[in-house]
């Protein structure tokens, strides 16, 4: 991971102008995304819209001066992670009194779509034309994030992010980002080097079985039973034996995986060795044009890269063969880690190593962009939130 | 007039057995897809496997079909036992994935790895014939409503070889779902694939685990 | 050796390309690209599972200031893990008086199958209270407040009471 030290020790990067003038399609970017904010929106929506523009805009502008992505990359993220449950939450709260979903909304369906269940959509509905998600497929008034749209935004990302969802998307990666950032020491560092190679295979086990067992019993399976977050978001009202075991289940996984484990490991737990949706995103890495490879003419096998890997996709054999693993999720860390500048960013057909610069360019353009759209209209819209808990005249 | 007779029969249950294959494979392919996951890559072991699997699934049948004729009444879709078998079977699934995810044998061993069995990574193991022939045996006495149905028709013919034949005609519909599992004959076996299918027996055993002791506790609670 | 060169200079290229592509496709996204791709969701002619939404449209009965609208009894499908159940909706809840009670035709025979009874409560989060007596065989009586299941429940949505009335499984199948 990109240490304090680190950004110290390097000259800036790149001169103020230069850095600046690279920032400048940001920041119109994110004036042209907001723009209708300002003309509809209410003065806390405002406030939020201006506070994400200069976030945004001057976090791109860091990374442009400092060379660095990691480490301006996470701040964003984890403010992502923090800030959603408080917006949905307060929503949530102003609406219904509780964050737990009565049955009632679920048959109406008023249930907010969330990608994470995706995967598991596919089978019956290639087979039985059915959606095992109480939702509505068109936005209504109660329920504008139909399945239509949110399919619809997460399709178009995943087109353009990859795996890279999980590093500029997600709005829950951010809060375990944010527990591992916050631990100054690496423990249990033995375990997850020793069994790191099996444990990144879990999601794909987990990933088929929910599948199966979705397309088998025509239900959710992974909201029902296995999804974390649901601690920070809502959750089916506990009303019987079986759903008081399911929210056990989720606060434990919860507490486990997001926040307990990132703290001990300082690495991402949840979406490295559990998430399904992650394992599922990782099969477009294939056919995204951007990725990270090795110099073997400059790296010293120090394994930094390794070390500071959020999610574990790097091996010593990968790092042979000068790549990452599949589950890659182009967050930068090795990059900025490598001491030795091996660690590069690299655009598929190009020579490695060759204008990295270039290729680490072309893909923060595309991922800050949908990174200021989506993750920036959720921070503004909780930054609204906590305006509107202020005694602002 | 019998040959007529057995026609109508056999026809009766293939198209039972084709119309409800979709339940079968619904049932049962999470227990065959990880297990077939494991085997060597080659159309001739994934062949020799799910023939292995379909053949005791068919033994299955034919100890349901026997019994179902001897006791002279199909067993009813409102028997209050069944939740017994089924809570019962569920375990006995449950226990006999976990027990091939943990003991599946491994041709090589990665030195590096530590030795406990479930986090070895390793080759694609010898296939072991019992694995095959007790999920599929378990997976054939499952008491799913297609085959409770085929029970009551069954127990109606005059006698037991009638009962056996429909049952094994009904097989020979539901069968027909499983052959697209040979095309993971073709996946290619790496160490990552293998360990990937044991996971998967691992965590659907649980599923059975629960679902069975739900099943049980339920049926203890509410008679 | 010449002809690598000329053929990783096509590939990087192309390449530039494929990123210049992307780039735009990023731009297009908030404008076209979601928009076009939640239509074809909607209109791939994919619907909610029967379990959430309750199935389809059988019949509506007017009952003056407000209506009753029956569906088609919903049957698990494969291994799913509902009772059988048909849904019924009464709706505008406003337009409801204090204490409901009726007996409903499910199956179109012309005979009442079941009698529902609820009172609605002013506040719109309360729960309901609620009771659902068969009046033969085919269903199943229940009493409660709220919704115990997806297959069995009394509840308000919205401008609407949405019961469901389990059905006997073995009847069910035929």
């Amino acid at each position: 991971m990109a240490s304090r030290a680190s950004a110290l020790e390097r000259p800036a990067f790149r001169s103020i102008g230069r850095s600046l003038l690279l920032t400048l399609p940001i920041a119109l970017w994110s004036l042209l995304m907001f723009t209708p904010t300002f003309r509809n929106g209410s003065r806390a929506l405002s406030i939020g819209a201006v506070a994400v523009i200069l976030f945004m805009t001057g976090l791109f502008f860091l990374m442009m001066r400092t060379g660095e992505t990691y480490r301006w990359r996470r701040i964003f993220f984890v403010a992502l992670g923090f800030l959603f449950p408080i917006g949905f939450i307060a929503s949530l709260i102003a609406e219904r009194g509780t964050m737990s979903i009565p049955i009632s909304r679920m048959v109406s369906g008023d249930t907010p779509y969330c990608f994470m269940v995706t995967p598991a959509l596919i089978l019956p509905a290639a087979f039985a034309r059915t959606i095992v998600f109480p939702g509505s497929i068109l936005p209504t008034a109660s329920n504008p994030h139909s399945i239509a749209v949110m399919i619809g935004l997460w399709f178009a990302f995943t087109l353009v992010l990859g795996k890279a969802w999980c590093s500029y998307a997600c709005f829950f990666g951010g809060i375990e980002e944010g527990f591992a950032a916050f631990s100054k020491r690496r423990r249990l560092h033995r375990f997850v080097t020793r069994y790191g190679s099996i444990l990144r295979l879990i999601p794909w086990a987990i990933l088929l079985c929910v599948v199966l067992l979705s397309a088998a019993l025509f239900e959710p399976v992974y909201c029902m039973w296995l999804c974390p977050f649901k601690t920070v978001t809502e959750f089916p009202a506990v009303r019987n034996v079986e759903t008081a075991l399911q929210f056990g289940v989720f606060v434990t996984l919860f507490v486990g995986l997001v926040v307990v484990l990132p703290l001990l490991t300082k690495k991402r737990t949840q979406c490295g060795f559990f998430c399904p949706f992650g394992a599922f995103q990782s099969l477009f890495n294939k056919i995204n044009l951007f990725d990270i490879r090795f110099d073997r003419e400059k790296c010293v096998d120090c394994t930094l890269c390794q070390t500071s890997c959020p999610t574990v996709a790097l091996s010593k054999e990968s790092i042979h063969e000068g790549k990452t693993l599949l589950n890659c999720m182009k967050c930068g860390a090795c990059v900025d880690a490598c001491k030795k500048d091996a660690a590069v960013w690299h655009l598929k057909g190009t020579p490695v190593a060759v204008k990295p610069e270039r290729a680490r360019l072309l893909f923060l353009y595309g991922a800050w962009a949908l990174a200021t759209m989506f993750g920036g209209s959720i921070l503004a819209n909780s930054v609204a939130t906590m305006v509107h808990w202020l005694p602002l005249k | 007039m019998a040959a007529l007779s057995l026609a109508a029969s056999a026809s009766e249950a293939l198209v039972l057995g084709l119309t409800t294959g979709p339940v079968c494979m619904a049932s049962c392919g999470p227990v065959v897809l990880p297990w077939m996951l494991v085997q060597p890559k080659g159309m001739w072991s994934h062949s020799r496997q799910l023939f292995l699997f379909l053949a005791a699934r068919l033994a299955g049948y034919m100890v349901f079909a026997a019994a179902a004729w001897l006791v002279g009444a199909a067993i009813p879709r409102e028997w209050s036992g069944r939740s017994w078998a089924y809570g019962g079977i569920d375990l006995l699934l449950a226990l006999a994935l976990l027990v091939y995810a943990a003991g599946w044998p491994r041709s090589r061993r990665a030195s590096s790895e530590p030795s406990l069995s479930l986090v070895e990574i390793g080759a694609a193991p010898r296939p072991r014939p019992s694995g095959a022939l007790a999920l599929g045996f378990l997976t054939g006495i499952n008491l799913c409503p297609p085959f409770l149905v085929a029970g009551v028709r069954a127990a109606q013919l005059a006698h037991l070889s009638g009962a056996l034949f429909f049952f094994l005609c009904f097989f020979a519909g539901t069968a027909i779902w499983f052959l697209p599992f040979l095309s993971l004959g073709f996946l290619k076996r790496t160490p990552a694939v293998v360990t990937v299918a044991r996971m998967v027996a691992v965590l659907l055993a649980c599923w059975y685990g629960f679902s069975g002791v739900s099943l049980l506790i339920e049926r203890t609670l509410h008679g | 050796m010449k002809e690598d060169i000329v053929s990783r200079r096509m590939l990087s290229i192309l390449a530039y390309t494929g990123a210049a592509l992307t780039l735009a496709v990023a731009a297009s996204v908030p404008f076209v690209l979601m928009g076009a791709f939640s239509n074809a969701v909607a209109h791939a002619g994919l619907h909610i599972d029967a379990a959430f939404s309750g199935g389809t449209v059988a019949r509506t009965i007017n009952r003056g200031a407000f209506r009753i609208v029956v569906y088609q009894p919903v049957k698990p499908r494969l291994l799913e893990r509902i009772e059988p159940f048909v849904q019924i909706v009464f709706e505008p809840v406003d337009a409801m008086p204090a204490r409901v009670s009726e007996e409903i035709d499910l199956d179109g025979d012309g005979q009442p199958d079941v009698r529902v009874g609820f009172s609605v409560p002013a506040d719109p989060n309360a729960p309901l209270h609620g009771d659902v007596t068969a009046l033969n065989g085919k269903y199943i009586s229940f009493a409660g407040v709220g919704g115990e299941s997806f297959s069995r429940m009394v509840v308000r949505a919205g401008k609407q009471i949405v019961v469901r009335v389990p059905l006997n499984r073995d009847l069910a199948r035929r």
